[in-house]
């Protein structure tokens, strides 16, 4: 498999690929299939890349050529995440040797369609923003006393939750994350919920710690988890979401006992 | 003031996450551990079971705070967080989705089973005085009916699934269990809390059936 070969060998062997386009956000969905030549250790970017060149249905039609977004090829950018065979995961880190033929490439769901494969997350980044996932550098102490003081197994943990690319493969798969559920009372959903797990156990972080509790204890917050789990099944860096959740459980109980008894 | 107070949302959940626990689950159990000496027969059931209780002080106090207005209030909220979220038991076959979408629909099962359930002995008990005083033999007559012995089945476990895999997430929500492995473990747990609990409530079904001096009617 890993020998190079001609692109164009007529040996070249085809995979059948079914994709759902859309023109823009409002137009209505429809199916194409394609029949796409697959080049060794051929990956869903690469095969759409391919594609692009040559956009040409199963039936002969020329079309225009599939959106899609990717950057890093190497799964921690999170630009490329889609449903592929129903699955959400990355796109980049889905190699068709291992996929089951014909191919079914969807949006991730639950995220505004742009074009084609093309999703906007706004959302996951408004929602970083609702938990406050973000470590304020200057304030009324004094940050440059001396370097951060962090437990070899304290950092082994925080690292695990440092890793999150936010693709939203998380968000796709949470039954109560979706914007069909309101506006307002949207759920952050896990991975701002992972967030805000790394950001209070950083040193300087967590002189904030009780804020962003409060944000998740707010409408949308953690307690609309209903623990179903999906989103550390599907997670493409293997995140600890649920411990992340179950620690803030935790957290957020003592936290409520400190307003309700103090000390604040 | 803080948020997590002024802001009732955080409060509401924990609410309704702790009166499933108590009263709700305690009674639960309680209500089962009660019903399981129904094979003792009419006299002990009638007397020392149900009577006991009967003859409590303030009973319908412990009724409406214990259990009625917990259990409406659960109930209710219950409805409200239904529809903040969409199982996709199919899509995302793995157990805690099934057991998320489960949660759910036992919920909506229970509602159902629940109003049947107490309408038929409590409130009708109300009306008639012959149904409270010789709640063995009425349990017995609906109870040989097989469809309504199905249904009491149903109804059985439904309310004790729903009672243990909440347990289970309940150790999530209030942060008892935060590992994976430790997440893992309590589910068994739980299950095995729930197997208890499910031979426990079938005993006392079965009870009523051959009981001493039980048949008689068929
Ligand atoms: C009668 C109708 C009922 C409905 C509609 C209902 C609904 C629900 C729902 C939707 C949840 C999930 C909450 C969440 O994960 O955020 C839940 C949790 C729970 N329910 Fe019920 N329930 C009902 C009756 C009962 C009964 C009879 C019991 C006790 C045996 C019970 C005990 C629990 C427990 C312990 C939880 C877990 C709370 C948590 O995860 O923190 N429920 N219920
Ligand atoms: S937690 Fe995992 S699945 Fe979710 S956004 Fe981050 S990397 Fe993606
Ligand atoms: S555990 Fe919570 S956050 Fe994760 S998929 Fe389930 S409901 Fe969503």
């Amino acid at each position: 498999m890993q020998a190079q070969t001609p692109s164009d060998s007529p040996a070249c062997e085809t995979v059948e690929l079914q994709i759902r386009r859309q023109h823009g956000p409002t137009s209505r969905p429809y199916w194409q299939t394609f029949a796409c030549p697959v080049r060794p250790g051929a990956n869903v970017v690469s095969l759409l890349m391919d594609l692009r060149e040559h956009c040409v249905t199963q039936d002969g039609t020329r079309v225009d050529p599939v959106a899609f977004e990717h950057n890093c090829m190497e799964e921690v950018c999170g630009a490329c995440a889609m449903l592929i065979n129903g699955s959400p995961r990355p796109a980049c880190s889905a190699l068709i040797a291992e996929l089951e033929a014909p191919i079914r490439l969807e949006p991730l769901p639950k995220f505004p369609v742009v074009r084609d494969l093309m999703v906007d997350r706004a959302a996951l980044f408004a929602h970083l923003k609702q938990v406050k996932a973000w470590i304020k550098l200057d304030g009324p102490w004094d940050v440059h006393e001396r370097a951060p003081r962090v437990s070899p197994k304290e950092w082994q943990a925080n690292y695990l939750y440092s890793r999150c690319m936010s693709c939203g493969c998380c968000m796709a798969a949470c039954p109560q994350f979706g914007p069909q559920f309101g506006p307002e009372a949207t759920f952050v959903g896990p991975a701002p919920l992972a967030q805000v797990r790394l950001m209070n156990a950083h040193p300087t972080g967590r002189y904030d710690k009780a804020e962003r509790l409060h944000a998740i204890m707010a409408d949308g917050g953690l307690s609309d988890c209903g623990n179903a789990q999906n989103c550390v099944r599907v997670c493409p860096k293997a995140i600890p979401l649920t411990t992340a959740i179950g620690e803030l459980g935790r957290e957020t109980t003592l936290q409520a006992f400190k307003d309700l008894f103090g000390p604040h | 003031m803080s948020s997590s107070i002024e802001n009732s949302h955080f409060l509401l959940r924990r609410l309704h996450s702790l009166l499933g626990l108590v009263p709700i689950g305690a009674f639960l159990v309680f209500h089962l551990w009660e019903n399981s000496q129904s094979r003792f027969g009419a006299a002990h059931y009638n007397d020392e079971v149900v009577g006991a209780l009967q003859g409590l002080n303030y009973l319908l106090v412990f009724e409406l705070f214990l259990i009625a207005l917990p259990l409406l209030f659960h109930a209710g909220y219950g409805l409200v967080i239904l529809r903040h979220g969409r199982a996709e038991p199919r899509r995302y076959g793995y157990l805690r989705n099934r057991l998320y979408w489960l949660q759910r629909l036992s919920g909506v099962g229970l509602i159902l089973f629940l109003l049947l359930h107490v309408g038929l002995t409590r409130i009708a008990g109300l009306f008639d005085p012959a149904i409270s005083a010789d709640l063995f033999g009425h349990m017995q007559r609906a109870l040989m009916q097989p469809p309504v012995f199905g249904l009491y089945l149903v109804g059985l476990l439904l309310a004790v699934f729903h009672l243990a895999n909440g347990l289970a997430t309940a150790a999530i929500v209030w942060g008892l269990t935060t590992s994976a492995e430790a997440q893992r473990r309590f589910g068994w747990v739980c299950a095995g809390f729930g197997l208890l609990l499910a031979a426990m409530g079938v005993h006392g079904l079965l009870g009523f059936l051959i009981a001493p001096g039980a048949g008689g009617g068929a």
